[in-house]
């Protein structure tokens, strides 16, 4: 066959490609040489920027909560600490089928519809990908059942959180208060509350007493877990080298005895009321108790609908601090200070005003309990005569009862360290004229009452027990000690107080009346200690609940529906000797103070008196005392 | 005695001998760029066979042995097959445009009992096959300019268009490409080829303005500046850009790319796995990877260029131009050096359609260089 293209056609094709394959082989070489130069620019002369842009894609830190500070009572006792938590964690973004993720759970883990629909809620709530808690405090089983399958179900991480616990829960729900989960009332956008933190999933912040006032203390330093994450964000690994620890929140350590705050709930039972005690040396509180109480737990889990509406519909108020904010009237009580503030006035104490049981005066009759017959003020303090105090008072005055009143701490919150309190009243003619702008004339038939605790006066159990404590001691104005020590630092003791400018002879006439009072007055049969030589004085009062219909003013106090029945108190402060420890009882429509606050008080005063190991000496101690100096200097 | 043999027209028959022509070098060579493909598959796979390094492995090694067949089968054979190989790529690329499926927004698969293929990386070989075909009976002075040029033009556009149209310009540029190339091989004008060249330096402005599709204009916008836009279409240039400087010069070791294994890096296992790779073999397995694709090209153009027959010449010139050409614009992408398109590092990444294309193109390699001495045909003409 000819060929049809010529041999110098063929050669010229192949010269052409031989020389064009050159071109190309060379091009291609130099676009390999160039990635080359590329690859050494990235790999050889800018690895150290990519290396750590590689680490920061690869690393991310994530908070670690603080473990919450404990709170401990005066031996050290533990009140509230933390538990672990066994939890689910959901962290949802717009694609995640929050409803397919939960009925997978539900076959692994017990889910109700109202579970269901509360994580639905939440989730909706949260931020894009912010985890919010499906399910807490699983049992091991439960928790190791779902972490086995967690990285099937998107977006859902088992872990392990720290949650608050109250071992004495009721004793010490009030003081301490309570954590619960963090409300978008509760985040600021700037200062300790803006601390992101707050969103962590479980996270809790105090609401409540103790735990709301300290909780910046409490709460600590949240640290950082150094993790490494996939491109989705999920948590695949942990570089504990690069952690950086959380710092504990501090440790608070209370001046209350756990013993004698959990006995005073135990001799309360299911009456309402509230118990005071101090340290009349010093100031520390033992024993702040209201009652009935709740289970604070129950806060730091949430409660559901119904279990908070019977705590906050019960008539007896188990949510309100009683010892704080429950204000009443201290009714006889108060003769104290008024039989105080009658000598520090001139009184004559010998002066006798003599008892019918009924006492005219502004045109109408004023009851007393029965009829006393002839009275010094000793024994009007001891039998607790309402006609003798009506004139005494008359003879001071609102103004210089107020003045009393107010020195030996009425009417005044206290900085102990739970905020929520009520400072009650200490009427003058001041207040009238402040007050009553239509009547703002302090009346002379208004004084009466004043002398024996009704009336305008409203004070609270702690305040009553700073009253108490400040007679016992002789008239210094120690301020009450809630908060023994933040962390280690101690916080002033309440001692270091000025002496009152009230004659110690006043203070002691007093006090020898209030001994009376136990021995042989209103509370002779109800107040004995039984413990040898100890006793405990103190006085009664009765404060009215509503005022009674004309006439009828006696002995209906601790009669009728229990609404109705008058609120009853007792002071008292023991040894009767050398004051160790005051308190105050309150038993909100208890009756008479004498039958309803006063053996509460010996209970609770029984159980401080023998743990004090002093004490317990003075009862186990032979009769014939030993030649040692008396016991006051050892205080 | 084996020169001799293989220039004996009686002796050059015989499959002995011609298995011995293999060009074995460039077989090991393909082999070990497979093998670190295989190796890689199997550490982003966390050090698990599933769900890449098994296919990839045993689809090389079917794909070896039918190179192997296919490199003994006479060039006048795969001369004739020319025009219907072609043929045959674009009744597929037409199937694809009406019966394909939708993957990532585009039509670039037809299912075929189980499997799924992409006609677009057959019509290369064809594309090469039918050219080098056409040219071998041309004269170089009609190589050079003249109307029967339009015909390998439309050759070219034909399936570059329908690839376009999937749409997949990567892929259509690079068939584009390849064409051009081989008509420059060919002989075509250098004044035209100039033109041509400045025809697509103005016209690449106005088809940016008028002619791509939005997705496409961002990603050449997200090409020239990343930063713009981090976690969007900048994250695969920036991703890929940290996993290759966090290797360094000894990359942080087999398995432990965390790029790579922790999903920053976008299609690691396909067009990305170069960076995969850089991350975790560094610097020296990058050049060393680099140096034998460069080699490969350079063993492929000697074929080219100690064939006998024009059509030898053409399709190894044309099938080298592909290889080469994707593994500069996949590398140039990995670098950050070329906007994100759809063009894999050949054998290295994972992928059925692209390997076996690769491989049948070796395969002809391999015919042209086992039958180098042969003329195939004194044609009167490029239907004849």
């Amino acid at each position: 066959m000819e060929p049809s293209l010529f041999l110098d056609d063929v050669n010229e094709r192949q010269g052409m490609f031989q020389r064009r394959a050159i071109v190309f082989g060379a091009l291609g070489a130099a676009g390999l040489a160039a990635l080359g130069g590329r690859l050494a620019q990235l790999q050889l002369f800018e690895s150290t920027r990519y290396r750590a842009l590689s680490e920061h894609n690869q690393f991310v830190f994530v908070l670690s909560p603080p473990p919450r500070g404990l709170i401990l009572d005066r031996n050290g006792l533990v009140l509230a600490s933390n538990r672990p938590d066994f939890r689910l964690l959901l962290a949802a973004d717009e694609k995640t089928d929050v409803d397919a993720v939960l009925a997978d759970l539900a076959k692994l883990l017990p889910l109700d519809d109202a579970q269901i629909q509360r994580v639905k809620d939440l989730v909706e709530d949260a931020p894009r990908k912010a985890p919010v808690a499906i399910v807490e405090d699983m049992s091991w089983d439960e928790f190791s059942r779902v972490n086995v399958r967690a990285p099937e179900l998107p977006g859902v991480t088992a872990d392990m959180g720290e949650v608050r616990v109250y071992p004495y829960s009721a004793s010490f729900a009030h003081v301490l208060g309570y954590v619960a989960k963090v409300s978008a009332a509760d985040v600021s956008k700037t200062g300790p509350n803006s601390d992101p933190i707050l969103l962590n999933p479980g996270f809790r912040i105090g609401k409540q007493g103790i735990e709301k006032t300290y909780d910046l203390d409490l709460r600590g330093r949240p640290g950082a877990k150094k993790v490494e994450v996939d491109v989705k964000g999920r948590v695949v690994g942990h570089d504990p080298a690069g952690d950086v620890p959380p710092t504990p929140g501090a440790a608070i350590k209370l001046t209350l005895d756990a013993d004698i705050q959990n006995h005073a709930l135990e001799v309360f039972g299911e009456e309402s009321g509230a118990a005071v005690m101090m340290d009349c040396r010093n100031g520390d509180v033992l024993c702040l108790l209201s009652a009935p109480s709740f289970d604070a737990n129950g806060f730091v889990k949430g409660w559901t609908r119904p279990e908070y509406k019977a705590l906050a519909e019960y008539d007896r108020k188990p949510l309100y601090n009683k010892a704080l904010t429950a204000n009443y009237p201290p009714g006889s009580t108060f003769k104290t200070l008024a039989a105080l503030a009658a000598l520090e006035n001139g009184f004559d104490p010998g002066r006798v005003y003599v008892c019918g049981g009924v006492w005219n005066y502004g045109g109408r009759p004023w009851h007393c309990d029965k009829a006393h017959g002839a009275l010094n003020l000793h024994d009007a303090i001891k039998q607790s005569c309402d006609i003798y105090f009506f004139q005494a008072a008359l003879t001071l005055g609102p103004d210089r009862l107020a003045r009393m009143a107010r020195s030996f701490g009425l009417g005044q919150k206290y900085d102990i360290g739970v905020g929520d309190q009520r400072a009650g009243l200490v009427p003058d003619a001041a207040y009238k004229r402040r007050a009553f702008p239509r009547d703002p004339v302090w009346h002379a038939g208004e004084t009466p009452s004043y002398g024996i605790g009704q009336g305008y006066l409203s004070v609270n159990a702690l305040q009553l027990c700073v009253m108490c404590a400040r007679l016992a001691n002789g008239g210094v104005a120690l301020n009450p000690r809630l908060i023994h020590s933040i962390g280690d630092v101690v916080q002033p003791s309440g001692a270091s107080a000025p002496a009152l400018s009230v004659s110690q002879d006043h203070i002691a006439f007093v006090r020898d009346a209030m001994v009376a009072v136990v021995e042989s007055g209103t509370a002779a049969k109800v107040a004995k200690l039984d413990l040898g030589d100890i006793h405990m004085a103190g006085k009664t009062g009765t404060a009215q609940s509503h005022t009674y219909a004309a006439g009828s003013h006696g002995a209906h106090g601790a009669q009728g529906a229990w609404s109705q029945r008058d609120h009853a108190w007792f002071i008292a402060f023991a040894p009767h000797d050398a004051p160790r420890y005051a308190m105050s009882v309150l038993v909100e429509h208890g009756g008479f103070g004498a039958d309803a606050a006063a053996p509460k008080a010996v209970e609770i005063m029984r159980r401080a008196l023998l743990k004090d190991p002093e004490i317990r000496d003075r009862i186990t101690r032979p009769p014939p005392a030993p030649p040692k100096p008396p016991m006051e200097s050892a205080a | 005695m084996t020169m001799s043999a293989i220039s004996q027209a009686g002796e050059r028959d015989r499959l002995i001998v011609k298995l011995r022509e293999i060009d074995w070098v460039l077989c090991m060579m393909l082999a070990a760029i497979a093998g670190i493909g295989t190796l890689m598959l199997y550490s982003i796979a966390g050090g698990k066979w599933a769900p890449w390094a098994d296919h990839h492995l045993g689809l090389f090694v079917v794909c070896f042995i039918g190179m192997i067949a296919l490199a003994t089968v006479d060039l006048r054979v795969w001369f004739t097959l020319a025009y219907p190989v072609y043929g045959l790529g674009l009744l597929l690329l037409l199937a694809v445009a009406v019966i394909g499926h939708t993957s990532l927004g585009a039509k670039r698969w037809i299912g075929a009992g189980g499997f799924q293929i992409q006609p677009s990386e057959f019509i290369k070989l064809g594309l090469v096959m039918a050219l080098a075909r056409f040219y071998h009976g041309l004269s170089a002075a009609r190589a050079r300019w003249s109307w029967s040029l339009l015909i390998p033009a439309a050759l070219i556009l034909v399936p570059a268009a329908l690839v376009a149209r999937q749409p997949d310009l990567g892929t259509a540029i690079l068939i584009a490409a390849t064409g051009a190339i081989v008509m420059i091989f060919a002989g075509l004008s250098p004044r035209v080829v100039g033109a041509a060249v400045a025809a697509v330096a103005l016209g690449a402005p106005l088809a940016f303005a008028f002619v791509l599709k939005a997705y496409q204009r961002a990603r050449l916008l997200t090409f020239l500046n990343p930063e713009a836009d981090r976690s969007g279409a900048g994250y695969h240039i920036i991703q890929s850009e940290i996993a290759l400087g966090s290797g360094g010069l000894m990359g942080k070791g087999l398995g432990l790319g965390t790029q790579s294994q922790l999903n920053f890096l976008p299609e690691k296992s396909t067009d990305f796995i170069f960076a995969s790779m850089a991350e975790e073999l560094g610097f020296i397995g990058c050049a060393t990877v680099l140096a034998i694709y460069a080699a490969i090209i350079l063993v492929s153009l000697r074929t080219a260029a100690i064939a006998h027959s024009h059509f030898g010449r053409l399709a190894t010139a044309g099938i080298t131009a592909t290889f080469a050409l994707c593994v500069l614009i996949n590398g140039a992408m990995v670098m950050g050096l070329a906007p994100v398109v759809g063009v894999p590092m050949p054998l290295l990444s994972y992928g059925g359609t692209v390997m076996i294309a690769m491989m049948a193109g070796f395969a002809l390699v391999l015919s042209v260089r086992v039958h180098r001495y042969s003329e195939v045909t004194s044609v009167v003409g490029p239907f004849v």
